[in-house]
């Protein structure tokens, strides 16, 4: 077999190993969750044609280790009917991580699952310049750390201040974790600086009256970010997103100003070295018919 | 007015000694919470979630005083 054919299996998902005409058999996972009947058809599947094996990846993946490469057409024949399919690696979008989001965890903001399952139908195994990652946290205390991603996205809650029965007794100013909540000049008015907002609520969760009240619950895209050798973190980007469509909408906008302006075998962040931030805004505002 | 001082205490105690303290006052009737900053957002959100009121903050050399009316 000749290295374009590896490049091809590759892709497909199917990883060769060190040791020669073995291959680590990439499965398609979205946000690390799993039915207790794919998990017994992948167990099947690593006892018959692997050593009983299965490796859990950085992102919420499995692979089935140690398989022969003229046994690779019947394990994915052995996957199918439980509706595991093969991953992709390559220059492509590669698995949409998630974590539980709000229907499972407490502090989520958004579904988390729902948003990484969308990502994942319209654009698990496209190609892109280089390979571009995907990852979805509920809430902005972040456990599927958006600024490692090419594209980040982190549920967010905007505070909106309402003056009639606030006294100004400075538990939220205590509370925010980055002093965003100024005091008005003439004392009377609470203001949330945007720009050092981050999105928590617990200016919400500790006001005694009921003055700091929710805005938007909503998307909060992140891009730019990677890891690996020289790993480097996303940057925000746009405003807060109302809806799991205009997320959507979003991403994809993002994926095509790289697809327009990346470069073979650069890697995002990269791209938005040369470009800068402003250009991969006003592209991604225009596709979604922001002003 | 019963005083409840636990800026000695850390999360989870903050919560159990506020909940005991509680108990201890009628209803209606009212507890005054001394606690540090750190505690304020813990406190005052399971104070809510519980169904009691926190109906006056004042504040004296980064300890604050929380007037809690307890809930029916």
């Amino acid at each position: 077999m000749n290295e374009a054919d590896y490049k091809e299996l590759k892709k497909g998902g199917m990883m060769r190993q060190a040791e020669a005409g073995l291959f680590s058999v990439r499965l398609h996972v979205v946000g690390g969750r799993l039915a207790t009947t794919q998990l017994r058809a992948i167990r099947d599947a690593a006892d018959r044609f692997g050593r009983g094996e299965i490796h859990l990846t950085t992102r919420q993946g499995v692979e089935i280790p140690h398989i022969p490469q003229d046994a690779l057409a019947a394990l994915k024949h052995l996957l199918e009917p439980s509706g595991v399919g093969v991953g992709v690696c390559g220059p492509t979008v590669r698995t949409v991580t998630a974590c539980q989001g709000r229907r499972v965890c407490p502090s989520g903001v958004i579904d988390s699952p729902e948003l990484a399952g969308a990502v994942d139908r319209e654009l698990y195994g496209k190609p892109v310049p280089h390979k571009f990652k995907v990852g979805v946290s509920g809430c902005v205390n972040n456990c599927m750390k958006a600024e490692e991603n090419d594209v980040g996205i982190k549920g967010w809650i905007e505070p909106r201040w309402e003056s009639p029965a606030c006294t100004f007794c400075g538990v939220c100013q205590a509370v925010c974790p980055t002093k965003a909540i100024a005091t008005s000049g003439d004392g009377r008015a609470l203001l949330v600086d945007p720009a050092l907002c981050i999105g928590c609520g617990d200016c919400i969760t500790s006001c005694p009256t009921g003055s700091m009240r929710e805005e938007i619950r909503g998307y909060r895209i992140f891009a730019g970010g990677k890891f690996g050798r020289r790993p480097s973190l996303g940057k925000r980007i746009l405003g807060i997103l109302r809806t799991k469509e205009d997320a959507m909408a979003a991403i994809l906008g993002v994926l095509d100003f790289f697809r327009e302006h990346g470069k073979p075998g650069e890697r995002f962040g990269d791209t938005l070295q040369r470009t800068g931030f402003p250009a991969l805004e006003t592209f991604v505002e225009g596709r979604m018919g922001l002003p | 007015m019963p005083l409840l001082d636990i800026t000695g205490d850390v999360c989870p105690m903050t919560f159990v000694k506020v909940k005991m303290g509680l108990q201890q006052v009628p209803t209606p009737g009212t507890l005054t919470v001394r606690l540090k900053e750190e505690a304020l957002k813990n406190v005052i959100s399971s104070l809510k979630t519980e169904g009691h009121r926190v109906t006056n903050v004042s504040r004296e050399e980064g300890i604050f005083l929380l007037e809690v009316t307890k809930g029916v």
